[in-house]
């Protein structure tokens, strides 16, 4: 009798057990809230023609400077960016931007969020230099950013500037370093919501040495990889292009790096590039030429330290010469990227290349196609392509993509102009009063 | 010059139901070695045999009314008195039926008036009728507060500390010789003081004639005070309801009135009802509400009829030869009375606690007597004291403490545990303020446990902070001593109850509970063991006294003041039981008792509930209240680890410290003795504690919801399982010695060895990670300065926390520099509108939330570091926030527009930020227009203009909002009514469960005889 009651006890305080932890599995939630970051395309600036390749017609927009909060629709895949700075609200698909001065030169460049810093591999002070650095504010406060300049020379003085809300400033690059030859340029807001834009044009004279957007870094690595690089070859055979590897180690000690290239042909570490010493706070620049019949390359670089890099190749197009900057890219991941009006050869560099694509058409038609190989593939997106969509890759793949016009080439890396914001919901605790 | 030879005395002996004593005084004045003269009896009105015994000891009687007071009395028979000449020398010696003097004290009493023509009266010493050692009196006075003073302590024994002959106010009139043409030319004694303080009164009016008073304790006579000490009835003229306390006040009011200077008249008044207020307060303390009646009737009788007072002035003043003030000698200075007062007060305290237990005595030879007186019987090496269990026990654990704490040395913070204030006061006005300036402002009531801890404080002068760092540290050893306290009812074998006590103090619960700043918990584990003590029959729960009831009560209040997690507890108790006597009810039919125990056990559970209102109240209305404890919301363990008895969470024990508390609670159910009746109640609060585990609660400022913290109902689990441990093992012991090895033998060392490598596992973890929790010392405010420096402003308070691989960023509006104690208890919901717009601040889309926060009064935001930059980027691309300031603190916008407490928006839309204090504000508003008081709505808000209301109601943001009509003065309140009565209402139920557990005071003649004496 005594133990029977004494087992009602335990009874009592096994069904508690089990029934506060059936209760507690059910009343686990959390909530999130997702958005992707309105995106900021760069001005055209004077003289230039600017085309935006957006996902579809439905997509809004709106002045950088304009104060209003109202939206507007596109109308169009392929607009037409007559002045200043725009907002858009792409919505995951990233707009592209073809900016291009006719009969000279053309370049591609990502719209992106607002970023916390960019790293500009490219462009000159000298006397040829006719580039500019643009820093768009799309807040609505004032913003300080610090304007930090490498070059040959070393680290330059910081420059801090004011951008006023909604605005834009335009720097001359000459200005940031005068007479140095090799730029970098770190842009870091301080405050506010910022994205900046490097336009390197060259000219002598009245004659264009041809010009090129330059795709930023958002901040240094110890493994860079560029994954595409055009390779002009002539007609004899010989190779045309001339690559430079403009590199520098932001860091407080010299440094050592190896490049190796990779082709079609397989790999190889060209001599110029093999195990190279970098100094410290200085840009440095290693031309090669590579003797090789691959029209595109990528590079893999490998330094002791963090390094940004990128290459800049001599290209000619309609007689005229051009050149553009290839920048590294990050591992590829899954994105969407709006090509209307544009054809790009995507090319896939890493060891092992597995990618899965999906494009859509100006009609709406989506087309998949699987990529696989080894070193360097290419794939050229058809004609009347709008939509470029990475659903899936392998490990350690990296992309981009060259453009080309009759004006000249260009290059974007494939990266998402802004990732989905998912942000958990904030949740209101006098906690935080607490030290 | 006296001439004793011509000395006529005659004794007036006065009556009345005094049979028990008469014998003795007949008897007392027939032995008289100084014959008297003529004897006088004057019986009013006797009930008993008084008369016809005065009558067979023929002594001539004269017979009055039974209302016939004792100066009536004494005049009807000095009337008697034969004129024996020019030459005699009259004296008259009043005796009372009560009072036997000793065969020589009238001699002697002649003796001391020898030669002293100027002495008007003599009396003798005064000893206890039953302890004849025991000095009543030797000459009495009157205190400024109208006391009868004596200058003798509480039951002073006569061992001649006071003999001699003095000069004297006043003598008793028992056994005082008074000089019978004086006692006619000051008029006798008072018609209006029939009876007590006519002794007084006549020693003062003789005094004042120009004559003296006299005590010589040469004489000396007992007396049992019988009218004083409620032996008989009093029935005289003038002593309302028969209550000799109400007489012998007002009386004694009379006297002071009637015969004191007319310019002292006035304080004397004051003076007197003001003790008269503090006694009768002192009597409902001990229950004894008729005395604490009489007290203020006393006085009030007096001075509703003045006449009186102005004809007995008169009177006096006719027979006056010096001023009243010549007996300002004899009034005892203030100074003394009190150190009287105080003298009996901790007296009474130290006989309560230190009860004198007179044992019989030995001799010191019988002692010794088998002992060689050479060999030393005692040593004194000083580490004898370590082989005592307690001694090590207290010691380990202190040193344990002392390691655990070395990160708990200064003002203490972190876990549950919020910053400390200043001092008690900032504690005290918190909890009287109808309005607390936290978040967007607070109506509710601060916790009940805010007062206490304010009340505690003052041991440390009023520091909060330096109380807290000692409650911590000293918390362990509290736990034992409180503990230990408990477990030597049940055994008295040290070596098993000290290991308990010290494993109660180092169970993960205590652990967890300092750990972590659980001030309820620890307070519950310190106090729990009180209440077996208290309360040992809950079954037949009506055999204990209510005093004890209330007692119980008012330990139960202070845990609800803490958590209200102990009403539940007492609620699934009382409801329990109430239900198993109401099964016994059916079975034998006694409604008697079993209403006995209904009652008992309804104030056991409403009583501490009442005596925590406002703030039990308001639970009803949240109750996830009842599941909460003081200070921050933190998150208590998982359910596996509750079922071990460790509550989890911050600073508890990890899981694989296990425990054997469950281990024990389980084999004890098993048990035939007491162990299993608390391992019964221990299973069942270890079951709640479980079931709790499922709920999730947000309270205390945070809209998260954490698991409830059950480390109540697991501190008194682990009580239960420490005394069904003790049982166990105390009765086990004599088991197991006396018996072969059997399963018993191995389940007692398995026990043991689980609980021993338990104490070892627990002692290293608390020294080593343990000493790292939460709770710690050294920390530095949240807020930068320069925002603290802002009184009054609200400041949006973004805080990025990782927890793994998640991050999450929490808010809240600060109003200063830190939260203090009783803060988060008391802190509103959050607005809805505050929630959407600090959401759309963070992802982005925010394009109002400058507007809504300035809608409700915030100034800044303040972003504190370490932070995310898209964070920063996200609120500076957003409109309505101007950046002041990055540094390591963090980063801080000021929020657009006109932002502050109270805005005046005029009818054309202009808005002006008025000035306002903390809560009120006293302005000028320039004209007609709207006041929106950026404050949590509440009824009590209040606008005042010209002495008129003006028209409140709530805007779209539920904020107050007060129609202005014309320029002027105003007058912002919040309205402290209602809080004040809730307050009331709460002091009337703690001072009745108080007065109720007090030990009651008992009438005079309740008193026996031998106590008494």
């Amino acid at each position: 009798m005594i133990k029977i009651r004494s087992l009602r006890y335990i009874a009592v305080l096994a069904i508690c057990f089990l029934s506060a932890s059936l209760f507690n599995v059910t009343t686990k939630s959390r909530n999130y809230s997702e958005s992707f970051p309105a995106l900021v395309c760069p001005p055209s600036l004077e003289g230039l023609s600017s085309q935006l390749s957006v996902a579809n017609s439905q997509v809004k927009y709106q002045g950088l400077t304009n104060r209003s909060t109202k939206m507007t629709s596109f109308r169009t895949t392929r607009f037409a960016l007559t002045n200043g700075a725009i907002v858009v609200n792409a919505e995951g698909i990233t707009p592209v931007v073809w900016e291009s001065r006719p009969g000279n030169w053309s370049g591609g460049a990502l719209c992106a969020g607002p970023q916390i810093s960019q790293w500009f591999v490219g462009g000159s002070a000298n006397v040829t230099s006719r580039g500019h650095l643009i820093v768009a504010n799309s807040g609505l406060s004032d913003a300080i950013v610090d304007i930090q300049v490498y070059s040959e020379k070393g680290k330059q003085p910081l420059k801090s500037i004011t951008v006023k809300s909604r605005s834009f400033n335009l720097i001359s690059l000459d200005s940031l370093a005068p007479g140095d030859q090799a730029l970098v340029v770190k842009v870091a807001p301080r405050s506010g919501r910022i994205n900046s834009f490097m336009v390197d044009e060259k000219g002598a004279g009245l004659r264009s040495l041809g010009g090129d957007l330059v795709n930023p870094y958002a901040a240094p690595s110890k493994d860079v990889t560029i994954p595409a690089i055009p390779n002009q070859i002539q007609k004899n055979g010989k190779n045309s292009s001339a690559h430079t590897l403009r590199i520098l180690n932001p860091g407080s000690f010299d440094s050592d790096f190896t490049a190796e290239v990779l082709t079609s042909n397989g790999r190889f570490i060209p001599v110029e590039l093999n195990t190279q010493s970098i100094p410290a706070g200085k840009v440095s620049e290693f031309k090669f030429s590579p003797e090789i019949s691959a029209k595109v390359l990528a590079v893999h670089i490998k330094s002791q330290t963090p390094i940004v890099a990128a290459i800049s190749t001599s290209v000619t197009v309609g007689g005229h010469s051009d050149f553009l900057w290839s920048t590294g890219a990050p591992k590829l991941d899954a994105i969407s990227l709006a090509i209307a009006g544009l054809t790009p050869v995507v090319v896939f560099a890493g060891d092992s290349i597995s990618v899965q694509l999906t494009v859509t058409m100006n009609n709406g038609k989506k087309y998949s196609r699987h990529i696989k190989g080894t070193d360097i593939v290419t794939w050229k997106a058809p004609a009347n392509s709008r939509i470029l969509t990475i659903d899936s890759t392998g490990k350690n793949t990296y992309a981009g993509a060259i453009i080309s016009s009759v004006n000249g080439y260009g290059y974007i890396p494939l990266q998402a102009g802004s990732d989905l914001a998912r942000v958990e919901e904030p949740s209101s605790n006098i906690r935080v009063l607490i030290p | 010059m006296t001439d004793t030879e011509k000395i006529n005395v005659t004794a007036i002996v006065v009556t009345h139901d005094g049979e028990s004593w008469l014998p003795a005084v007949v008897a007392a004045l027939a032995s008289q070695t100084r014959p008297i003269d003529r004897i006088i009896a004057v019986d009013t009105g006797s009930l008993d045999s008084s008369a016809r015994l005065l009558e067979s000891a023929r002594i001539e009687v004269i017979r009055e009314q039974r209302t016939c007071g004792f100066g009536d009395a004494v005049a009807r028979a000095v009337s008697e008195i034969n004129f024996q000449g020019e030459d005699s020398n009259e004296w008259i010696w009043l005796i009372h039926d009560d009072c036997a003097p000793v065969s020589t004290a009238l001699e002697k009493l002649i003796e001391a008036v020898e030669n002293k023509p100027q002495v008007a009266i003599v009396g003798p010493k005064l000893l206890g009728w039953h302890d004849r050692t025991h000095l009543l009196e030797a000459g009495v006075s009157i205190a400024g507060n109208g006391a009868r003073w004596t200058g003798l302590e509480a039951l002073e024994y006569d061992q001649g500390q006071h003999d001699g002959i003095h000069d004297v106010l006043a003598v008793s009139t028992a056994g005082a010789l008074i000089r019978k043409d004086i006692f006619e030319e000051v008029g006798g004694f008072d018609s209006n003081l029939s009876l007590f303080r006519d002794d007084i009164d006549l020693g003062w009016r003789v005094r004042v004639a120009g004559h003296s008073v006299l005590v010589t304790t040469h004489a000396v006579a007992f007396h049992a005070q019988a009218a004083t000490n409620e032996r008989r009835s009093v029935d005289v003229v003038g002593a309302l309801l028969h209550r000799p306390l109400l007489l012998d006040r007002r009386n004694a009011a009379y006297v002071l009135l009637a015969n004191s200077s007319w310019w002292m008249l006035p304080w004397l008044t004051i003076q007197l009802f003001s003790s008269a207020l503090v006694r009768s307060i002192g009597y409902l303390l001990v229950k004894l509400p008729g005395y604490a009646s009489d007290e203020l009737l006393a006085v009030a009788t007096l001075v509703i009829k003045p006449a009186v007072l102005v004809k007995a002035r008169k009177e006096r003043k006719a027979t006056r030869l010096v001023s009243p003030r010549i007996i300002s000698v004899y009034v005892p200075p203030r100074w003394s009375q009190l150190r009287l007062s105080l003298s009996r007060l901790t007296e009474s305290i130290r006989v309560k606690i230190f009860p004198v237990h007179e044992s019989p005595t030995t001799s010191v030879l019988e002692s010794l007597e088998d002992e060689d007186l050479l060999v030393p019987t005692k040593s004194n090496q000083w580490f004898n004291i370590l082989r005592k269990p307690e001694a090590a026990g207290y010691l380990l654990i202190g040193l344990i403490t002392l390691l655990a704490s070395h990160n708990r040395i200064g003002a203490l913070l972190g876990g549950s545990l919020v910053t400390s204030p200043n001092g008690a006061s900032d504690l005290w006005r918190s909890y009287f303020e109808s309005w607390h300036s936290v978040g967007l402002g607070s109506p509710n009531a601060t916790a009940p446990w805010v007062p206490i801890l304010a009340l505690l404080s003052l041991v440390t002068g009023g520091k909060i902070s330096l109380f807290t760092t000692i409650f911590f540290l000293a918390a362990p050893v509290l736990m034992m001593w409180s503990s230990h306290t408990l477990l030597q009812k049940y055994s008295e074998n040290k070596f098993i109850t000290i290991p308990a006590s010290f494993l109660y103090a180092m169970s993960p619960v205590a652990l967890a509970a300092v750990n972590s700043g659980r001030l309820a918990t620890i307070v519950i584990l310190i106090l729990a063991p009180r209440i077996p003590l208290v309360l040992s029959k809950w079954r037949e729960i009506e055999t204990i006294a209510w005093r004890r009831i209330y007692g119980l009560a008012i330990i139960l209040a202070i845990f609800s003041a803490f958590t209200l997690v102990t009403t539940v507890i007492s609620f699934g108790l009382v409801a329990s039981s109430i239900y198993l006597d109401y099964r016994i009810l059916k079975e034998d039919n006694d409604k008697e008792v079993f209403l006995a125990r209904l009652y008992r056990r309804l104030v056991v559970l409403l009583a501490p509930f009442l005596m925590v209102t406002p703030y039990s109240l308001e639970a009803l209305l949240s109750p996830s209240k009842f599941l909460t404890e003081p200070g921050l919301a933190i998150a208590g363990g998982s359910t596996p680890l509750v079922l071990t008895a460790n509550p989890g969470g911050l600073g508890a024990l990890p899981w694989w410290a296990f425990s054997p508390i469950l281990l024990i609670l389980l084999v004890a159910l098993f048990s035939s003795t007491l162990a299993k009746e608390a391992s019964q109640f221990g299973i069942l609060v270890l079951s709640a504690a479980v079931f709790f585990t499922a709920f999730k609660i947000s309270v205390h400022g945070s809209s998260n919801q954490v698991s409830v913290w059950t480390g109540t109902f697991i501190a008194v689990a682990t009580l239960c399982a420490t005394v069904s441990g003790v049982v166990i093992l105390d009765r086990l012991r004599s088991v197991l010695i006396s018996s072969n090895i059997h399963y018993r033998h191995i389940m007692a060392a398995m026990l043991l060895l689980l609980s021993a490598s338990y104490g070892v596992i627990s002692t290293a973890w608390a020294i080593s990670a343990g000493a790292d929790s939460p709770v710690q010392s050294g920390h530095q405010s949240v807020m930068p300065a320069f925002l603290s420096a802002e009184e009054n402003e609200k400041t949006l308070v973004l805080r990025e926390f990782t927890n793994g691989d998640r991050k999450s960023v929490q808010y809240y509006i600060s109003r200063g520099p830190e939260i203090f104690l009783g803060d988060p208890d008391i802190v509103p919901r959050q607005v809805i509108e505050i929630e959407d717009a600090t959401k759309a601040l963070i992802d982005g889309s925010g394009i109002s939330s400058s507007k809504t926060l300035a809608s409700y009064g915030i100034k800044y935001v303040f972003v504190k570091s370490p932070y995310s930059a898209t964070l920063i980027q996200t609120i500076d691309g957003l409109g309505g926030f101007s950046r002041t300031s990055a540094t390591s603190a963090g980063v801080v916008w000021r929020v657009a527009g006109e932002v502050g407490r109270l805005i005046f928006t005029s009818t054309t839309g202009e808005r002006t930020v008025l000035p306002t204090a903390e809560v009120g504000a006293r302005i000028n508003v320039p004209g007609p227009g709207t006041l929106t008081l950026s404050e949590s709505y509440d009824r009590s808000w209040q606008v005042l203009e010209n002495g008129y209301r003006l028209p409140k109601a709530r805007n779209a943001q539920g904020l107050p909002e007060f129609t202005v009509t014309e320029a002027g003065e105003i007058s912002l309140i919040h309205d402290g009514t209602i809080r004040r009565a809730w307050l009331s209402l709460q002091l009337i139920v703690i001072t009745v469960a108080v007065v109720m557990a007090l030990p009651a005071g008992r009438k005079r003649r309740e008193i026996s005889e031998e106590e008494l004496a």
